[in-house]
Parts: structure tokens; C-alpha cells; sequence
């Protein structure tokens, strides 16, 4: 840390004082950077977070904030309501590996992760799975309705019926069944 | 700067890109707050077209090793006090930016910005009208005083 400071530092002094021949060049560089600036400390936002109203601090410098004024949580920027649960950490390449230990400060809060809808997720459209035939055949050309409406067997499936029993035999055949019809399905899209 | 504390870092950034590019009317010695960094003194001139047109004037920063998160403490020092309903003529100023609403994404530009145009607005020159008794009652830190901001039109 203490060595980045320096190096910009000498930078912005040397753009500063100089009217060398590459200072536009650094002048816009030194754009560049601010864009990732912390709002607060104004360094090169480390541990970034963003708020709500898209405005960058450094977590712990936010965090700080937060703590100054617990019953006015404002965004220092714009005034928007903020708070520790409605922030979003950004991870840029090379995150992982910051060696810096968060001193007093809480961990980060953790990034939200939404799972994909499961019925569009792995094997698009023919999910024999949990979501069985009619969801996949679902999608609809009107000579497959018929097999969907004949083939939709029990409705509320249970979960697949033990190794070797009479029941999973005939549902490992019945998918054998659904597959090559997904695959005439397709065959036929291609065709018509 | 290795062994700067990060209020002295943010002031060292604030202070370059004040000396760098001064917004019209402000102006800082650079070697004043070199030799203090959490003392800075500021010169501004009121703008041209406003009550204050050619007067100089001095505001005083000085900064607490918490500063942003805590405001810096802002004064008008030197011969000349402007007459201005907000400010006293111990040089304490009523601007709810420096207690408040103080925010850590102000910086030393942001207050100049403010008060300046707080000077500019300002549409007869006149004490506030409990200057006496404050002046004579308050603590010297403006930042101690409790205070009751009256319309920000002024
Ligand atoms: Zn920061
Ligand atoms: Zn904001």
C-alpha cells in the first residue's frame, strides 16, 4: 500500500510541476484511475464496494462512515439511504489474492448470488430430471401435444425410485423413450 | 509519505489538485500546509458582480486526525471578516456543511465552493442578528457550537 501511495505521488507531482511533452497522455491516465477512486479516502478503491446509488468506497473507509453515524446512514455522495446489507462488493481480477488483512473491519459483505432458473440451466429444453417431460416438451409446436398431454404421467413425481426395482427400470426406459422423441422433436424442427 | 496517516494522505491529494487547479477565486500556499498538513490557511477573493466584489478574505482549515469522517473545523482568520448573516465577526460561520451535513466525499475545494457561493448569495451585508451574544458566549471551536441553521437561501 504504502508503496503504491509513493508511486502516485511521484507521478501526480511530476505531471504536476512539469509541462513535460507526455502530460496529456498522463493527464489522461490520471482519469482513468479516478474512476475507480474510493469517494472517501480518494486512493484506488481497495476492498470496493458499491452502493445502491453506484457510488465506489473502499470497505473499510464506507464501513468507517457508517460507524461515525449509525442512525444517518446517507450515501457520502448523494444522499441516498444506505446500508451495510445493500452493498455490492466488486471482484476484480486478482482479488483473491490480497494480502492486506481487514484489520478491525468486518468482512466484506458477501455478493448476492441469484442460482440460474434450474429449468433453463444444464441441458436446455429437456430436462428428464426433477422437471420431467411436460416442462421441456412444453415449448410447444402443436403436433407434440399430443405426446405431452399422453406422456405426462404421474404428476406429482416422486424422486426417482431405487436401483433395480421394477419402477426404476421402466422409468430409465421411459427416459429412453422421452430422449428419442426430444430427438425426432428436433429432427422434425430442423426438417420443417 | 510511507508513514502518513490516511487523513494526511487524503490532505496531501486534496492540497496537489488545490494547487494544481485552483477553482477561480480560491487560492492555497502550497508551503503553508506542507509544513502542517492539518492546518491549512486559504485565500479567496469575493467574485466579481457580487456584494463582495475585490474583497479578500482568509479561511482557516484545520483538520482533526479523523478528518473525513469527522468536518474539518472552518474559520475566517485575518484583518478582514466578511459582513455576511451567516458569519460571525469572530469569524465562526453557520453553513450546515461543516457540522451536520457533513459528508467524507466534501473536501477542502467542495467547503471553499460552498461558502463562496454562500458570500455570493448574500443580498445585504449584515452581522447575524445574535452576533454580540454569541460572540461574546460561544467556545472558540465553531464546531462546538450547537447550531440552529436558519434558511440556506442566504
Ligand atoms: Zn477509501
Ligand atoms: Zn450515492
Amino acid at each position: 500500500m504504502a508503496s503504491s501511495a509513493t508511486e502516485t505521488t511521484k507521478e501526480s507531482s511530476t505531471s504536476g510541476s512539469g509541462s513535460g511533452d507526455n502530460s496529456e497522455t498522463k493527464d489522461e491516465e490520471k482519469k482513468d484511475d479516478s474512476m475507480f477512486e474510493c469517494n472517501i479516502c480518494l486512493d484506488t478503491a481497495r476492498d470496493a464496494v458499491v452502493s445502491m446509488c453506484g457510488h465506489l468506497f473502499c470497505w473499510p473507509c464506507l464501513h468507517q462512515w457508517l460507524e461515525t453515524r449509525p442512525n444517518r446512514q446517507v450515501c457520502p455522495v448523494c444522499k441516498a439511504a444506505i446500508s451495510k446489507e445493500k452493498v455490492v462488493p466488486l471482484y476484480g481480477r486478482g482479488s483473491t489474492k490480497q494480502e492486506d488483512p481487514r484489520e478491525k473491519v468486518p468482512p466484506r459483505p458477501a455478493g448476492q448470488r441469484t442460482e440460474p432458473d434450474p429449468a433453463t440451466a444444464g441441458f436446455p429444453g429437456f430436462g428428464f430430471g426433477e422437471n420431467g417431460f411436460h416442462m421441456s416438451f412444453g415449448i410447444g409446436a402443436f403436433p407434440f401435444g399430443f405426446f405431452t398431454s399422453t406422456l405426462n404421467f404421474g404428476e406429482p413425481r416422486p424422486g426417482a425410485a431405487p436401483r433395480g426395482t421394477q419402477q426404476h427400470l421402466e422409468e430409465q426406459f421411459l427416459s429412453k423413450v422421452f430422449l428419442w422423441l426430444a430427438v425426432l422433436f428436433i429432427f422434425w424442427l430442423l426438417m420443417a | 509519505m510511507a508513514g502518513m496517516s490516511p487523513s494526511e494522505r487524503r490532505l496531501q491529494k486534496e492540497l496537489m489538485s488545490l494547487v494544481k487547479e485552483p477553482p477561480p477565486g480560491v487560492s492555497v500556499d502550497p508551503d503553508i500546509a506542507e509544513r502542517n498538513l492539518l492546518h491549512w490557511i486559504i485565500d479567496i477573493r469575493g467574485a466579481a458582480g457580487t456584494l463582495y466584489e475585490g474583497e479578500r478574505f482568509q479561511l482557516q482549515f484545520k483538520f482533526s486526525n479523523k478528518y473525513p469522517f469527522d468536518s474539518p473545523e472552518v474559520t475566517f482568520v485575518g484583518q478582514n471578516i466578511p459582513v455576511h448573516p451567516h458569519v460571525y465577526s469572530n469569524g465562526h460561520i453557520c453553513l450546515s456543511i461543516l457540522t451536520d451535513d457533513w459528508s467524507p466525499a466534501l473536501s477542502v475545494q467542495s467547503v471553499c465552493l460552498s461558502i463562496m457561493s454562500m458570500l455570493s448569495s448574500c443580498k445585504e451585508k449584515q452581522r447575524p442578528p445574535d452576533n454580540a451574544f454569541y460572540v461574546k458566549t460561544c467556545n472558540k471551536n465553531p464546531k462546538k457550537t450547537k447550531w440552529w441553521y436558519h434558511d440556506d437561501s442566504v
